[in-house]
């Protein structure tokens, strides 16, 4: 009973970072743009997190610097992907590879790794206050995608640009829109996870949660409430991993750390086998928009 | 005062090139214009001028009789102009009226909704406004772009090759939709490759030739020879010309099925059979399973029913490969995606055949100045133009001219089968000539000849006999001479169980 | 009537619009030139370059010792060339893996985990000493080569038959594969004379053998001939060019009738086992065992050599020798200035996005002229 108390209350922390960051994913991939950079993005807004708290920042104030980190790195992705129309895997990883690079070095000089600090404090039932919000910015998120004409004029560019120019938006603008947003609730994300769940840096705290997220988005189809489902499972899973072993089962640590990758792939297994709605996928996801210049 | 659009000695120049040089065009209010030239000619560039796509070098844009400077579509449409594009600026995902507020934008939902039913009503559409618009047939969401630009008080209308995609009878219940815009006071510019269409639906006709003002001038007195001499600025005329001599069937169908999903009409029950020395027409409107018989007998889709047989074998199970070694050649409909590899070189697309073959060399060596010498000479033999060494990338040829290096790959060896799909879209009235002429030759040579092509005049000119597509099946056949009207009916007839 | 609208209209119309548009037209180009081509790639260098030197002065290494230093580490003696060549062969497979992946339009990302696998399968080998000893390190090669297969091929499936990303699968099989390492280094892999988390030393049998020169091993050659060997069936044979027709447009390729699913296949296979391969090169080639930290980096160089290689082999091994400079040097400045190795990574992060952006510039041509 103990253990299953113990498991269920921590599950909100370890699902939130995968509930914003897939938020996020929706965000920029409903706008068409192929968004590898989660990880990314998550690691600017963890160490921006650590950052300011180590330099007294309330742990509010620290979240919010994680979002602007994020929208920062986010800016950077959109030049590449929006600005340069570069291949969007190629952006993606390359942002990766900065993000990876950047938090490591500027950690590495201010001396922030492993030095681990008090963070962000529950607020009601053992939750901090991002756990209450992110249904909120669940719900929000399927307002403005779904009920504002912002939302629309974002999911026309992701359907179909050549549509959309020809209304007369402005698609490399509205991509820049949809990646900047997306790349703040993935900032935060990552924010959460330093400055609420490990309290401490080190490098690549993130751990592939940026991928699993990218995987969790196409499983839910591109949808919000489904995003908050699949980032709940995979917050039971996280937060079972370092009960497991307490409660008495012996499987071998490095196997039980497997197990939300496998769980991932087994995960997108299961949703491309399934097929389903083909409306689902934003379709012009991946591609550029060039406007044809001659008959 | 002259209500409408005018465009006065508009010239257009990308780089050195000049699309549009001097061009004047004026569309009154009230009346239906025809804007007729071949590909390239610069009427879709007009076009673009007049919705402020592109600004002109030279020259201005008047609307009812004030020079205006337009800047995007926005404006354009804030001005009253709107264009219904060919390829249709709809967002298939989204709802009708998402699609139409999309266009209409700081406008209230609900008061866009009511006007889009006041106004489909008063024209006579039945549009459900939350159906999503990419399942609506494509005569419905060429109606949804219609009213997405009457909508937003449009008062110039340009349609870009209105009927394209539409059936004989759509394409008629188009025509007499836009007569009515026109007598509500509405500028309607028609621009159109179909003489039948400038000569019965319209007002006046302006006619482009590689740039220019050719002629401005009403139907009445104008014959279909007159105005083709006008577009073509020579007279090209192809009579249709019969197979002297047929021989034994080379291939046939047997009941062919393929199952349809979301996106790919299926076929149902396709008997037919082409023998040696004769063209088989394949008519139909576009989307009625065209694209995939043409898959099936290319060997990229396989039938999940009946039998397809080549010289008395069953080639249902064989793939590419297999079929054009025993003599398959394609003419695909869409050259940059079936035909050639643009990023790569003239040469290189020639080769394929002949290295899958292994005429250069075996697995582990490719003799490529081989390769590159019979290209060159084949480059030769089938007129190739615009090809200025082997080594030049296949994107930078025209229409026509990738055209020809499709067929000279195709046409290497011995030919016993030709696929044909649509094979002059979008080339000007030489080069489709040209083309055609190469069918009838490899036609006359003994091959058995599948042409598929929307255009029913193209059918009626080169098939010995035509097979009418309709709703994924055989609806009709008829031996040529056919008769116009008959094949017209049966193209909209949906097969009797 | 309505002279104020009149008027404005008339003032729109001739008042001259600005010549110069901020945003530019994007218009794609037709055709670009060989000089062009080199001079954008140059210049793309030459920015990164700049880039990463005003970061180092930043973070307190004067250009002038970076100099000297680049110098010294890389070509003052015959030991510092030879330190950055044995760096050198295991980018060069690295590099190579993710080329051929590249080329056949599969993203694989998931070299790290590959080339453990590759260790793992060896390290089997030479572990529980299988085969004769003048078979034992061929057998390590082909077990290295059936590993990094054996990882590639679950996503090569899955994206053939189910249409699954690469991209993300092959990432994720790296953290399990890196897992699967820990549990053989922290369990019954790990060696018995130091139980140190790394695997008991291989035979002398079981490593490359050396050169006689400084500390180069074979595993330089060997890096060599692998590179030889592709450039030969990647530009001179049918594969090659079956596969150059693939890349450039599938669905073409299919209709002609290359065997589309089969080539592509072939290639990612290929891309495992290279990959595999890398971590027998490591292993048998450098540290003589495997150890729990051999991959680290690996991914990101595969792929920034690939890019800055044009997927080419040649320029692979070239892109290669550079990579392996900028590391040596790195560590040189770790030891003088105490500079963070995530420098040497972020110059690296600096030239993947610089090199990249310049395509924009053989892709694209701006047209700043104002529309009117």
């Amino acid at each position: 009973m103990d253990f299953l108390a113990n498991w269920l209350i921590n599950i909100p922390g370890f699902a939130v970072p995968f509930a914003l960051a897939a938020l996020g994913l929706i965000f920029s991939e409903r706008a068409g743009v192929l968004n590898l950079g989660a990880e990314g993005f998550m690691l600017g807004g963890a160490l921006a997190g650590v950052g300011l708290t180590l330099n007294g920042a309330p742990p509010l104030v620290a979240l919010g610097g994680a979002m602007v980190a994020g929208a920062a790195l986010g800016l950077v992705f959109a030049v590449l992907v929006a600005g340069l129309r570069i291949n969007h895997v190629i952006s993606g990883l390359a942002l990766v590879f900065l993000a990876q690079a950047l938090t490591s070095y500027i950690a590495n000089e201010n001396d922030w790794a492993n030095q681990s600090f008090a963070g962000l404090q529950d607020l009601v039932l053992g939750q901090d206050i991002v756990v209450w919000a992110t249904p909120l910015l669940c719900l929000g998120t399927v307002w403005l995608l779904g009920r504002t004409r912002f939302g629309l004029t974002l999911r026309a560019v992701g359907e179909n640009p050549g549509a959309a120019d020809a209304a007369g938006i402005d698609v490399t603008a509205m991509r820049f829109a949809a990646i900047a947003i997306g790349a703040a609730l993935m900032g935060l994300a990552g924010g959460y996870l330093t400055v609420a769940v490990s309290k401490i840096w080190v490098d690549n705290v993130v751990g592939g949660r940026g991928w699993i997220a990218i995987a969790l988005v196409i499983f839910a189809r591109w949808h919000p409430w489904r995003a908050l489902a699949g980032a709940l499972l995979f917050g039971c899973i996280e937060a079972l991993i370092p009960r497991v072993n307490a409660a008495g089962w012996a499987v071998p640590q490095y196997y039980l750390q497997m197990t939300p990758y496998l769980a991932t792939l087994a995960v997108m297994i299961w949703s491309a086998a399934r097929g389903g709605d083909r409306w689902a996928q934003p379709a012009a996801l991946g591609q550029h928009h060039i406007r044809e210049e001659r008959d | 005062m002259t209500t409408g659009l005018a465009l006065r000695s508009v010239t257009k120049r990308f780089g050195g090139f000049a699309a549009l040089e001097e061009v004047d065009f004026v569309a009154h209010g009230g009346e239906v214009h025809a804007l007729l030239g071949e590909n390239g000619a610069g009427k879709s560039t007009l076009m673009n001028v007049a919705c402020g796509i592109y600004a002109p070098d030279e020259g201005r844009v008047e609307i009812d009789g004030k020079a205006v400077s337009i800047a995007g579509a926005r404006d354009a449409a804030a001005r009253g102009i709107g264009m219904v594009h060919q390829h249709f600026k709809l967002v298939p995902a989204f709802s009708v009226l998402d699609n139409i507020l999309l266009f209409n934008p700081g406008r209230p939902a609900a008061e866009v909704g009511a006007e889009a039913q006041r106004l489909a009503a008063r024209i006579g559409f039945d549009l459900p406004l939350e159906a999503r618009a990419g399942t609506l047939p494509v005569a419905e969401q060429q109606r949804l772009e219609i009213l997405k630009v009457l909508i937003g008080g449009a008062r110039i209308v340009i349609l870009d090759e209105p009927t394209a995609v539409l059936s004989p009878e759509e394409g008629t219940a188009l025509m007499g939709l836009i007569r009515g815009l026109a007598d509500e006071g509405a500028a309607v510019i028609l621009v159109t490759h179909k003489l039948h269409e400038a000569l019965h639906h319209s007002d006046r006709i302006t006619v482009l030739r590689q740039g220019r003002t050719i002629a401005e001038t009403t139907p009445e007195g104008m014959n279909p020879a007159e105005l083709t001499t006008l577009i073509v600025g020579e007279q090209i005329v192809e009579e249709p010309e019969l197979s002297s001599h047929v021989g034994e069937r080379v291939i046939w169908l047997n009941g062919v099925e393929l199952a349809g999903d979301a996106g790919r009409r299926g076929l149902t029950g396709l008997d037919f059979q082409v023998r040696a020395g004769e063209i088989y027409g394949v008519a139909g409107v576009a989307g009625n399973g065209q694209s995939e018989l043409a898959e099936v007998l290319m060997g990229l889709a396989r039938p999940t029913g009946g039998t397809v047989w080549m010289d008395g074998e069953n080639i249902t199970e064989a793939g590419p490969a297999g079929r054009r070694r025993a003599g398959l050649a394609c003419i695909p409909v869409d050259r940059y995606r079936h035909g050639l590899a643009g990023r790569l070189s003239v040469a290189d697309n020639y080769a394929v055949n002949g290295v899958l073959a292994g005429r250069y060399g075996g697995w582990m060596w490719l003799n490529r100045a081989k390769a590159r010498a019979r290209a060159r000479e084949a480059v030769e033999e089938f007129d190739v133009q615009g090809v200025r060494g082997m080594g030049q990338r296949a994107a930078l040829l025209s229409g026509g001219n990738a055209q020809k290096l499709v067929i000279a790959r195709e046409f290497e060896g011995e030919t016993r089968v030709v696929l044909a799909h649509s094979p002059s879209r979008g080339l000007d009235v030489r080069a489709g000539a040209a083309v055609h002429a190469r069918l009838r030759a490899a036609r006359d040579a003994g091959a058995a000849v599948i042409l598929i092509s929307d255009d029913l005049d193209e059918i009626l000119l080169l098939s010995d006999r035509i097979g009418v597509l309709s709703d994924g099946r055989m609806a009709a056949e008829f031996t040529a001479p056919a008769d116009r009207a008959e094949i017209g009916r049966a193209m909209v007839s949906h097969g009797d169980d | 009537m309505a002279t104020t609208e009149n008027l404005s209209l008339r003032e729109r119309a001739t008042k001259p619009r600005p010549a110069f548009r901020l945003v530019p037209l994007l218009e794609p180009r037709q055709k670009v030139g060989e000089t062009r081509r080199i001079a954008v790639y140059a210049a793309s260098l030459g920015l990164a370059a700049l880039l990463s030197v005003l970061l180092l002065a930043v973070s307190g290494v004067p250009p002038s010792d970076l100099g000297t230093e680049i110098a010294a580490t890389a070509f003052s003696s015959p030991r510092a060339l030879g330190s950055v060549l044995a760096q050198m062969a295991p980018l060069v497979v690295a590099g190579l893996a993710t080329a051929i992946a590249f080329r056949a339009n599969f993203w694989n990302i998931g070299l790290e985990g590959q080339m453990i696998l590759g260790a793992i399968c060896a390290t089997a080998i030479a572990i529980f000493d299988i085969g004769p000893e003048a078979l034992r390190l061929p057998l390590m090669m082909l077990a290295a080569c059936a590993g990094g297969m054996g990882w590639i091929a679950g996503p090569a499936y899955l994206r053939q038959k189910l249409g699954v990303s690469e991209v993300i699968t092959t990432l994720l099989l790296n953290y399990v594969a890196f897992n699967l390492l820990l549990h053989l280094l922290y369990g019954g892999w790990k060696d018995p004379v130091s139980s140190f988390p790394h695997s008991e030393q291989y035979e002398a049998v079981e490593r490359l053998p050396q050169l006689g020169w400084q500390t180069l091993t074979w595993a330089l050659p060997f890096a060599g001939i692998l590179a030889a060997a592709l450039w030969w069936i990647l530009s001179a044979s049918r594969l090659g060019y079956l596969l150059d027709l693939l890349s450039a447009n599938r669905d073409m390729a299919r209709a002609v009738g290359v065997p589309v699913a089969g080539l592509s296949l072939a290639a990612i296979l290929a891309s495992g086992a290279v990959a595999g391969l890398t971590g027998f090169v490591i292993s048998a080639g450098i540290e003589g065992r495997m150890t729990q930290d051999f991959h680290v980096g690996y991914l990101f160089n595969g792929v920034l050599i690939a890019f800055l290689g044009r997927n080419h082999p040649l320029g692979v091994v070239i892109a290669a020798f550079f990579m392996a400079v900028l590391v040596q040097v790195g560590q040189s400045l770790q030891v003088f200035f105490g500079t963070p190795f995530s420098l040497v990574r972020l110059t690296q992060a600096i030239f993947i996005i610089c090199v990249a952006g310049s395509e924009f510039f053989l892709t694209y041509r701006m047209n700043f002229r104002s529309a009117s």
